[in-house]
């Protein structure tokens, strides 16, 4: 019998979206130093919202925990292999390869925002920043684009939309939990508090 | 004791070798890379000119911007970043040592400042100008 359960509470979801756009925003504006203002702003909202993570990822509601998406590499493993059977595995929260990606973008995003900070403040060396900085960005293109696909691939397997998911914080299960609390006051403050800073480092400037 | 000494040299000699910078040309090295490119890309290529390069980077090119709005009209002097107020150290060899001495920095600042500025990459003429303009103020 599936239910409507709440899986992602809002401080999840605004983290992930605020996480996504930033590092759009700040890849397509990372070309040249017409956009410069922006793009620092950008990376420095990413690195916030990673800092953020890091610590939901311990406090946080259940799914959003870490040792709720801390797989064992076999898991991943038979997880993708799953995909290709008749009868895919399912999980309501992460699944294994969802958690393997949300730890490379947290770790990828963490290595570019230090880079970049060292880059603009001047601190670290800097040829090894500058290398870093763009392998790093592009390494996470690379797994933002293999995370989209298995979003979608995921959700034909699983008749399920995940992308609603990650807005709504719903999705339909059978015999799992429902988070208790969505914490809706610390998603709306961290949306605020974006806005308040990208409106006021960008019109200092 | 010996073969403790032994590693010391050894580590002494490897930070002595990290600590030299990764390349290691002249202004006038990366000059006369511009010069050999100039000339396949014309063939007619009488020579880089400062001043052509002073006017080409005091232009803004029809856009909105000039090499000088960052860098200043006076490329002795510390500049200041359109966008972010940030303090650009001075482009002169001659004021700043550290200018011109990484084929790899001054390949990936034209490509990105030309961008800016032009719209598209400078020609080697275009650069080597600059160049000969910057490397003349004392």
């Amino acid at each position: 019998m599936l239910q409507r359960i709440l899986v992602w509470d809002v401080p999840t979801r605004v983290f992930h979206w605020t996480l996504a756009l930033s590092f759009a925003g700040a890849y397509l504006t990372s070309e040249g130093e017409r956009y410069r203002d922006i793009h620092l702003a950008l990376g420095y909202l990413m690195l916030g919202m990673i800092a953020f993570r890091l610590v939901w990822g311990f406090v946080g509601t259940a799914y959003a925990r870490f040792g709720a998406f801390l797989f064992k590499p076999a898991a991943v493993v038979g997880y993708v292999r799953s995909l290709l059977s008749p009868s895919p595995q399912h999980y309501v929260g992460h699944n294994p390869a969802g958690g393997v990606a949300i730890f490379l973008l947290l770790t990828l995003g963490l290595l570019i925002g230090l880079s970049g900070l060292g880059l603009y403040w001047e601190f670290g060396d800097e040829d090894l920043f500058e290398e870093l900085h763009e392998i790093t960005a592009n390494l996470m293109l690379g797994v933002v684009v293999v995370h989209i696909a298995g979003v979608l691939i995921s959700s034909v397997l699983h008749r399920e939309n995940l992308v609603r998911a990650m807005f709504t914080g719903y999705k339909q299960a059978a015999n799992a939990v429902s988070i208790t609390r969505s914490y809706v006051w610390l998603g709306m403050v961290m949306a605020l508090l974006s806005a308040v800073f990208l409106i006021v480092y960008l019109s200092g400037s | 004791m010996l073969t403790l000494n032994r590693c010391m040299q050894a580590l002494a000699l490897c930070a002595a070798f990290a600590a030299l910078p990764a390349a290691a040309e002249t202004p006038q090295d990366i000059l006369d890379g511009f010069t050999v490119e100039a000339k396949t890309e014309a063939p007619d290529f009488q020579g880089f000119d400062a001043e052509r390069g002073k006017l080409f980077f005091n232009s803004t090119h029809g856009n909105d911007w000039s090499c000088a709005t960052c860098h200043t009209s006076n490329p002795a002097a510390s500049g200041k970043h359109a966008k972010t107020d940030k303090v650009i150290d001075p482009l002169a060899p001659a004021v700043n040592a550290e200018r011109f001495t990484d084929l790899k920095k001054v390949n990936k600042w034209f490509k990105r400042n030309c961008g800016d500025v032009l719209d598209r990459e400078c020609t080697s003429l275009e650069k080597g100008d600059v160049l000969t303009y910057l490397m003349a103020i004392q």
